[in-house]
C-alpha cells in the first residue's frame, strides 16, 4: 500500500498551516509577556498625541485665566474698601495718548505725547504704560504732553517695597535703571523684591508697578541704595494712559 | 555776514534739526544716543556763511531746541561759540573740504556742546550718574564726527554754490 502513509490528511495539513501556528505561539508570548510588544507599539504610535506641551499650555491658561479673574475680583474689592476708607481720591479717567517721540537716551530721558491740553492733561498728571508706571507729565502744550521719565535725573517718586514694607526714594540717574534711596540702614531688600508706587499716595495712582530690584548696595552709607529694573519696556511703548483728574 | 541768510530757503533748512531731533530715527544712533544734529547743521553753514551769522544761527537753533527738553540746561552759549568759531575758521585761510577735517570739527563741536551740558546738568542737582554722562558724550561725539564728511560736504558744496551765484 504505496502512499497510504502519505495521505495522512491530518497530519499534511497540521504541517501545511505552519504559519497560523507561529502566529498562535506569538500570541502565547504575547499573554506570557504580559502584552509587551503591543503596548510597545501603542506607546510608539501614539506618542504625538500624549499629553505634551499643548495640554500643559492649556493648563497654564486657565491657570492665568483664574488669577486675571481673582485680581480683577481683588481690585473691585480694593476700590470698594478705599472708598470706604475715602483713600481714593483720584479716581481718575484715563486718557491713552500716542507717543509721537521717544528719547529714552541721552542727555534727557523723555516722551512726545500726541495729546495735550485740550484732551484735559495737565503738567504733573501720571503716565502708565502697558507693563507699570513710568513717568509724570512735564509740560503740556493744546496737542501734545511731554513725559518726564523715571530714569531721568531730575525724576523723584516714593515707592514702596511690599514685601518688607519700606518706603524710598526712586532717582532716576540718566541711565535705564534708577536707583532706590532708602530712609534707613537695615532694609533686609533683596534682588527680586517688587516695587510698586506707595500705597498712600495721592500724587500718583497707588500700588501700581513700578519696577524690580536687581540688586542692593549694602556698604553705602547712611543707608543702602538699590537698582531697579522698570517693568514697562520704556524704549519700545506706542501708546502710554494718562491718569486725568 | 555773507549772502546765505539773504536766501529764505536756506535758513528754513534749518527747520530740519528740531524735527530729526524730535524723530530721532532708529537707525542713525549708537547705543540708544542719536547724533547731534544742531551740529551738522550748523558746521557747514558757519563755515560758508561767516562768525556773525554762525552766532545768530547758534542762538536760534539752541532756543529752538531747549524748548524741546527738558529742565533749564541750555545749549545756546555752545552753539553760539561753536558757529562763530566755525565762521572765523572759514573766512581764514583756505576753505575747509576734506572730510577728515570735516568729521574733526564735527566731533569736536559735538564734544563740547555734549559737555557743556553735562557741566550745567551736574550744576543743577541732576541725578546724572557718571558713567551715562560720558557714555552720551563719547557715543554722540564718535556718531557726529562719522556722520559729519556725509552730510556736512553735501550741504558745504550746495551752499558754496549758492553763495557764488548770488555774488558772496
Amino acid at each position: 500500500m504505496p502512499g497510504r502513509s502519505l495521505r495522512v490528511p491530518g497530519l499534511r495539513k497540521i504541517v501545511d498551516a505552519w504559519p497560523w501556528w507561529l502566529l498562535l505561539l506569538a500570541l502565547v508570548g504575547v499573554r506570557l509577556s504580559k502584552g509587551a510588544g503591543i503596548v510597545d507599539a501603542y506607546a510608539l504610535l501614539s506618542r504625538p498625541f500624549w499629553p505634551g506641551p499643548a495640554q500643559s499650555q492649556w493648563l497654564r491658561s486657565a491657570q492665568l485665566l483664574q488669577q486675571q479673574a481673582s485680581v480683577e475680583q481683588l481690585e473691585r474689592d480694593n476700590r470698594r474698601l478705599r472708598a470706604l476708607l475715602e483713600l481714593d481720591r483720584n479716581n481718575g479717567q484715563r486718557v491713552s495718548a500716542p507717543v509721537i517721540s521717544r528719547d529714552p537716551a541721552g542727555w534727557w530721558q523723555q516722551l512726545e505725547l500726541g495729546k495735550g491740553s485740550s484732551d484735559g492733561l495737565r503738567p504733573g498728571q501720571p503716565v502708565l504704560a502697558p507693563g507699570g508706571f513710568i513717568g509724570r507729565l512735564s509740560s503740556v502744550t493744546p496737542t501734545t504732553a511731554r513725559v518726564v521719565l523715571l530714569t531721568d535725573g531730575s525724576s523723584r517718586l516714593g515707592v514702596w517695597v511690599a514685601r518688607v514694607q519700606r518706603h524710598g526714594l526712586l532717582v532716576g540717574q540718566g541711565t535705564p535703571r534708577p536707583r532706590i534711596q532708602f530712609l534707613d540702614k537695615d532694609t533686609g531688600v533683596r534682588p527680586g523684591d517688587v516695587i510698586t508706587t506707595s500705597p498712600a499716595s495721592t500724587l500718583v495712582p497707588p500700588n501700581l508697578l513700578v519696577g524690580v530690584v536687581q540688586s542692593v548696595n549694602e556698604d553705602l552709607a547712611p543707608a543702602p541704595d538699590a537698582a531697579v529694573q522698570l517693568s514697562a519696556p520704556v524704549d519700545a511703548v506706542d501708546w502710554v494712559q494718562v491718569v486725568v483728574r | 555776514m555773507g549772502v546765505l541768510h539773504r536766501q529764505r530757503w536756506c535758513g528754513a533748512t534749518g527747520l530740519v534739526v528740531p524735527l530729526l531731533t524730535l524723530a530721532s530715527p532708529a537707525a542713525l544712533k549708537i547705543a540708544g544716543v542719536a547724533p547731534s544734529w544742531a551740529v551738522l547743521w550748523l558746521l557747514p553753514w558757519a563755515l560758508v556763511d561767516g562768525p556773525a551769522s554762525g552766532a545768530v544761527a547758534g542762538l536760534a537753533l539752541g532756543l529752538v531746541l531747549d524748548g524741546l527738553h527738558l529742565g533749564w540746561a541750555s545749549e545756546v552759549p555752545a552753539l553760539m561759540l561753536l558757529g562763530w568759531w566755525w565762521g572765523r575758521i572759514g573766512r581764514r585761510g583756505l576753505p575747509i573740504e576734506r572730510s577728515y577735517n570735516l568729521g574733526l570739527l564735527a566731533a569736536l563741536g559735538a564734544f563740547l556742546l555734549g559737555g557743556s551740558l553735562l557741566l550745567q546738568l551736574r550744576w543743577h542737582d541732576h541725578h546724572l550718574a557718571p558713567v551715562a554722562g560720558w557714555h552720551t558724550l563719547f557715543a554722540q561725539s564718535l556718531l557726529t564726527g562719522l556722520l559729519a564728511p556725509v552730510l556736512c560736504s553735501l550741504q558745504l558744496l550746495r551752499w558754496r554754490r549758492v553763495a557764488e551765484l548770488r555774488g558772496g
